[in-house]
């Protein structure tokens, strides 16, 4: 609160510590057995204004003066409505409202900005019925006074403080069925913690933290803990491993917060305060973070970058400025592909308002976005909402609900690929101090019980007939993403290899990305968003590629497949399945799919004059056994044909068709038969 | 007396009636007669349950005179009565034999085979018995009892009314008219149905049960609540009766209404499976997860195979943060029928994969 508003607090309520006739004056004649205590007391709140009244205030060292004055007269108004005051402007808000409630008890002609006071109060305590009450007690100043200065709470702003109180009214009046637990002490600490960003898989947590050893050891002047941290904790199967701080380079004796986290946590999004606040990059080489790198002065300007996600290829990037530039209000976000020079766009007015924006997070899926807002329709501060772009635009943005949000700030909401958790940070009763990091489990709508009746229908039998009442099914929600995941290694050493990954669209034969295995540990992470027939090569020189083809139909849901790829160096006799090769049904027709694979195929060809290939047609034991070897053959042909008329020698090639005399895993299901029908080379000559 | 051996009686009478019918008089007929006597005196005997005297008055009368198709008719009736079946289908084989197209013959060999859990045959010989006589409701009426517990609801309203139009009072009838609308899911006919039946006999409380469940698929909840309560004042022991009015309170979202009564069901029958589970549904609703767990457990001892039950406990374990368990419960519910378990499972991120 702006110092002009205190010191006309501090004026105002000085005479109706008098008046009042419950107020109990901090006076002689009030204290004459103990004057050793009202002088005490008068001392500490001296002292206490004295910080009260400083321009910035300093709110948190005013407190302990207050509630020391307090404890010996507990009685007197206009201190119980300075303390609460001082708990406005904390970390416990809440705490804010016995003392407020108690101001206006204890004095009936309260003046009317206690009244705004006690509003906020009572709205940070989702008391929403009362706020508006007095909120409603509260009239406007500073618009037409005070020369137009910071502290100005004009009409408007009490009619949306009241419009957020109904808001707040509606969402509480249908809760969303989720459960909030605290993430523990694993990862919480007695002091702030927030900022979570999780992998696409949930295996690895990143958080910000105010916690004791931190860089540098610096302690924040408010008494907010210490300078900002990055630390890191692991899913071990049952719990999260303890965070661990990250040390340099990504932390320094500054502040250091998270961001964001590549889904497959290979790279990390920082915030830096310099330059007025800008957003930079670290990479994981092998189990070591890198020195966080600028993102360029398209994404960082002197404005304000707090926040930002990728997009699940890694091309774009979304993140919150305040420049002026292309701005709709306060805090904006906006988008911007990484490897071009175009410059970031607005994501437009159904996003952004005439107020903040704030913590981004796009999900796996590609389309579904969480971003915090103080507009749209927030129950008060920034509330979390969820918009989805589909058919060329986004969804109107929806609130995610009570208890998620709170009258209070709810920021920085990341959720795992699957959609069924969710990451924030909030100060709630119960936590192990300040602001901590919660897990949400999103249940979905209820689930609605089923009940059984009988009836005796038959008059002459009046033998009950069994008649179920079925509610109608639920419609469950699942993220519409698959999440492959595994390890690369040698072959022939089991070794780890950093491998790169290139996920095509197998349709238009495009590289939609390009990620790389952790170098030390081998481990890679792809989110397939549903509605593509993917081709997976990995590749790394010395090592034949390895090929995987998922085909997820556009609603394909949720779905984590564990891949191992054991990389195989060219060698005689080594053989490769070539997955993103595609015939028509039954034909030796090669589909306009398999365009990728063949040309990738050609490329190794190229490269490797000395490189020799045979290629084999497999099929699976359904059909007649002739027919199948002459399919396999004409198959066979049609690689080798392709490749020929595209400049290889034929010398280098010859066909095989097997049919179906060399299975891969028994015909016994419709996986294992997907699998033996297939197209490999084997590496003849090299 | 129960209402089953009530009907069969009514149903016995015109077996009775057509032995009445051809008793012959003594008087005007020649000789000693002595088969007709003993066949008289069998009647007589039938009449006053005396059914073995019956059966030996009869032995003598066939004894006597070997074509007496009548004194087969009714030894075939009397050994229905003895719950000899085979020899009553073998004396009403011979009966018919001796005088085919006998609807009667046909009506108590169908009854026989009803007995004799034959349901084919007896539909047939229900069939002969409607076509030898068209106007005698009972035979219509069995046939369309036969073909609804065969499921073929269309085929029961059909013959249901065949026995109305052949008798317009008759009240069972219009009940399980009813009761094949009502399958049918023609619930505003099903309802005047029963309307007609309680009209005709008030005392006939299932049509109140039964109106009750058509009244609330037509969203007549207060009527169908109505219902209920009229019968539970008549007839307080019914668990099954305090069930389904739990149920139509739940469907009112009254579910401390609900547990009221399921917890009554439960008293007058602790047995009642569907009870338990239902208050675990009612229970969930209120948010008592623990006590719902615990009603559906006790449901599900009661019945091993209860899907429904699962599904509820699953519900119930998952709030009470039991995850692997509201997994296991979930995914044994798809696989005892309900395929919505393995989504819930899906969604709530369980491990394993659908059956």
């Amino acid at each position: 609160m702006p110092i002009l508003f205190r010191l006309f607090l501090l004026l105002l309520l000085a005479p109706t510590f008098q008046a009042a006739a419950q107020s109990v004056a901090f006076s002689k004649d009030q204290f004459s057995e103990n004057k050793e205590g009202l002088r005490e007391a008068m001392r500490e709140m001296k002292e206490g204004d004295t910080e009260y009244s400083a321009d910035p205030a300093r709110y948190a060292q005013a407190l302990p003066h207050y509630l020391a004055a307090q404890e010996f007269n507990p009685n007197n108004a206009g201190l119980n409505v300075k303390i609460g005051d001082c708990y406005l402007h904390s970390t416990t808000k809440t705490a804010a409202l016995p003392y407020l409630q108690k101001a206006a008890k204890l004095d009936a002609t309260a003046d009317a900005r206690t009244h705004f006071l006690l509003a906020r109060a009572l709205h940070l305590s989702a008391k929403w019925r009362e706020a508006i009450a007095e909120y409603q007690l509260a009239p406007p100043v500073g618009g037409n006074t005070r020369n137009g200065s910071a502290d100005a709470l004009t009409a408007n702003d009490l009619q949306r403080y009241i419009q957020q109180c109904r808001n707040g009214q509606l969402l509480m009046a249908r809760p969303v069925r989720v459960f909030v637990d605290n993430a523990g002490p694993e990862l919480n600490s007695a002091d702030s913690d927030y900022g979570p960003v999780v992998s696409a898989d949930e295996s690895t947590i990143v958080i910000t933290s105010r916690r004791a050893g931190s860089i540098g050891g610096k302690k924040d002047p408010e008494g907010n803990g210490y300078f900002e941290d990055i630390y890191q904790a692991t899913w071990t199967g049952k719990a999260w491993s303890r965070a661990a701080n990250l040390g340099a380079p990504v932390n320094t004796d500054e502040h250091n917060a998270t961001v964001g986290l590549a889904p497959d946590g290979q790279r990390m999004l920082v915030y830096s305060n310099a330059n007025g606040g800008d957003i930079l990059e670290a990479n994981l080489g092998g189990s070591a973070w890198g020195k966080p790198k600028q993102l360029g002065s398209r994404i960082n300007t002197r404005s304000h970058e707090t926040s930002a996600s990728y997009s699940p290829d890694g091309r774009y990037l979304y993140f919150v400025s305040d420049r002026e530039e292309g701005s709709l209000g306060r805090s904006d976000i906006y988008k911007v592909e990484l490897e071009s020079r175009t410059p970031p766009v607005n994501l437009g007015s159904t996003i952004n308002t005439a107020y903040g924006e704030e913590g981004v997070f796009m999900q796996p899926d590609g389309k579904t976005m969480f971003f915090s807002s103080e507009g749209h329709n927030t129950m008060g501060g920034y509330d979390i909402f969820k918009s989805v772009f589909e058919n060329g635009k986004w969804s109107k943005p929806e609130n995610l609900g009570w208890p998620i949000n709170t009258p209070d700030d709810d920021v920085f909401f990341v959720t795992s690929a699957s959609g069924r958790h969710g990451y924030y940070s909030s100060d709630r009763p119960g936590g192990l101090g300040a602001k901590d990091i919660y897990r949400i489990t999103f249940l979905g709508p209820e689930k609605q019980p089923l009940l059984s009746e009988e009836d005796q229908l038959l008059a002459s039998r009046l033998a009950p007939m069994k008649q179920t009442v079925l509610a109608p099914a639920v419609e469950v929600a699942t993220a519409q993403v698959t999440i492959l995941k595994g390890t690369v290694t040698d072959d022939a050493t089991k070794q780890p290899v950093e491998a790169a990954i290139d996920l095509i669209d197998n349709t238009s034969g495009q590289t939609i990305a390009t990620f790389r295995s952790n170098s030390t540990s081998g481990r890679y992470l792809v989110s397939l968003p549903s509605g593509t027939n993917y081709g997976i090569v990995v590749r790394q020189e010395g090592y034949l590629f390895h090929s995987e083809n998922f085909d997820l139909p556009a609603g394909a849901a949720y779905a984590e497949v564990v891949k191992d790829i054991p990389l195989k160096r060219l060698e005689m006799g080594v053989t490769i399945v070539l997955k993103n090769i595609f015939f028509d049904t039954g034909k030796a027709s090669l589909r306009p799919e398999s365009t990728a694979e063949l040309e990738r195929l050609q490329k190794l060809l190229t490269e490797t004059p000395a490189l020799k290939l045979e290629m084999a047609g497999h099929t699976d034991d359904v059909g007649e056994a002739a027919k199948n070897q002459d399919l396999s053959q004409r198959r066979a042909q049609a690689v080798v044909a392709y490749l020929t008329q595209h400049g290889i020698a034929a010398a280098r090639l010859t066909a095989a068709g097997y049919g179906e005399t060399r299975p891969v895993a028994p015909n016994t299901n419709k996986a294992n038969r997907q699998l033996n029908r297939r197209t490999e080379f084997k590496v003849t000559g090299k | 007396m129960p209402k089953p051996l009530l009907l069969s009686l009514l149903l016995a009478l015109p077996l009775v009636g057509y032995a009445q019918v051809d008793t012959v008089r003594a008087s005007t007929l020649p000789g000693p007669q002595l088969a007709e006597k003993a066949y008289n005196s069998g009647l007589a005997s039938f009449n006053a349950q005396s059914y073995s005297a019956a059966l030996r008055s009869f032995d003598q009368a066939i004894a006597a005179k070997a074509d007496f198709a009548a004194a087969y008719a009714n030894r075939a009736a009397t050994r229905y009565e003895l719950k000899e079946y085979s020899q009553a289908l073998a004396d009403y084989d011979q009966a018919l034999k001796l005088e085919p197209g006998n609807y009667a013959g046909y009506f108590g060999r169908a009854r026989v085979r009803e007995a004799q859990n034959q349901p084919a045959e007896a539909d047939q010989d229900y069939s002969e018995a409607v076509k030898a006589k068209p106007d005698y409701a009972p035979a219509w009426y069995n046939r369309g009892v036969l073909r609804f517990e065969k499921g073929d609801y269309q085929a029961a309203r059909d013959d249901f009314d065949g026995a109305i139009k052949a008798d317009p009072k008759m009240a069972y009838a219009y009940h399980d008219r009813g009761s094949a609308n009502q399958k049918l899911s023609n619930y505003a006919a099903a309802t005047q149905d029963y309307s007609q039946a309680l009209t005709l006999q008030p005392d006939l409380l299932a049509a109140l049960l039964n109106r009750a469940t058509s009244e609330r698929r037509t969203g007549q909840l207060p009527q169908a609540l109505r219902d209920y309560d009229a019968y539970i004042a008549k007839k307080a022991d019914n668990a099954l009766a305090f069930s389904n009015r739990g149920s139509a309170r739940f469907e009112n979202k009254d579910y401390a209404g609900a547990i009221a009564d399921f917890s009554q069901a439960i008293k007058l029958d602790a047995a009642y499976a569907y009870a338990w589970n239902n208050r675990a549904a009612a229970q969930l609703k209120l948010e008592k997860y623990a006590p719902a767990a615990a009603d559906a457990s006790q449901a599900i001892k009661l019945k091993p195979d209860y899907a429904e039950a699962y599904l509820n406990r699953g519900h119930a374990r998952e709030m009470l943060r039991q995850a692997d368990e509201a997994c296991q419960d979930w995914r044994k519910a798809a696989e005892l029928g309900i395929a919505a378990g393995d989504n819930y499972a899906a969604a709530a991120g369980c491990a394993g994969e659908a059956q």
